[in-house]
């Protein structure tokens, strides 16, 4: 549920063309929509993110149950915030059967594009109950600055 | 017939993986955003009930991405007569909450020895 499976269309029927271009148009109508974000060199399989900016910094909030801080490597590159990671697998046996199985285990790569230049020596993440939370300062020059303006 | 939902609310259902070996069933249940404090477990009847509450604290600023959901999770699972509802384990690690049951002794299969 909460890493996202993002399914790329595939164009090979022209009907099925028209059913994504149906399921679109749903899409953008409907309230709760989550909108599509995934870089270029994403993997399939990749975990939900928030990202939010406020005055001096972007946080960047992502799903990731059961995996672990050893497993997970962070890096920023320019402007791109790279979470990618290792979701490992309870011990499997080979006698243990499955009834149901929702949950999804392997690696996972997400890349972020943030807007503005970032400033890298502010940086800092922290992994709790399965949430990452990554908290980006801002450069000083991207901040928005008051400038008083005196009216004569 | 009366509604036993007092409150309604929009529930996430989370991901969850059931599986079974050596008369232990364990059910994980993938529970991203939940503490201990937030998670209630109850067995009522044949319902096995899991509520996770998210509690993190919204952050304030403008959402430039939004594609994870705020709502706390709820699960339902039915429980066969041949669950044993008192020995259940529970465990949450890393936002996965795994839960152990015990199949009942006399629920398992038997082996007969030919004499």
């Amino acid at each position: 549920m909460d890493l996202v499976k993002w399914e790329r269309p595939a164009a090979t029927d022209l009907w099925e063309a028209f059913d994504g271009l149906r399921g679109e148009l749903d899409r953008a109508l409907d309230p709760f929509r989550v909108p599509d974000v995934a870089g270029l060199f994403d993997r399939t399989t990749a975990p939900a993110v928030d990202v939010i900016e406020t005055e001096d910094e972007y946080i960047v909030i992502a799903d990731l149950p059961g995996v672990e801080k050893k497993d997970l490597e962070l890096s920023v590159t320019g402007s791109l915030l790279s979470i990618r990671g290792d979701k490992k697998s309870e011990q499997e046996s080979e006698k243990r059967k499955f009834f149901r199985k929702e949950t999804w285990v392997g690696s996972f790569n997400r890349t972020i594009d943030l807007p503005d230049r970032i400033d890298s020596g502010r940086i800092s993440a922290e992994l709790a109950d399965g949430v990452l939370t990554v908290h980006i300062g801002k450069r000083e020059e991207a901040k928005t600055k008051l400038i008083a303006v005196s009216v004569k | 017939m009366e509604n036993k939902s007092v409150e309604r609310r929009r529930y996430a259902v989370p991901a969850c993986a059931i599986s079974e070996e050596g008369g232990t069933v364990t059910v994980r249940v993938e529970m991203p955003g939940v503490p201990k404090e937030g998670l209630e477990i109850k067995i009522e009847g044949n319902e096995l009930s899991v509520l996770g509450e998210r509690r993190e604290a919204e952050a304030r600023g403008l959402y430039l991405v939004r594609e994870r959901r705020s709502d706390s999770y709820q699960k339902l699972f039915t429980l066969d007569d041949s669950i044993s509802r008192e020995e259940v384990e529970a465990s949450l690690e890393n936002g996965i909450l795994t839960m152990r049951l015990q199949v009942k002794e006399a629920a398992k299969p038997k082996r007969i020895e030919i004499a």
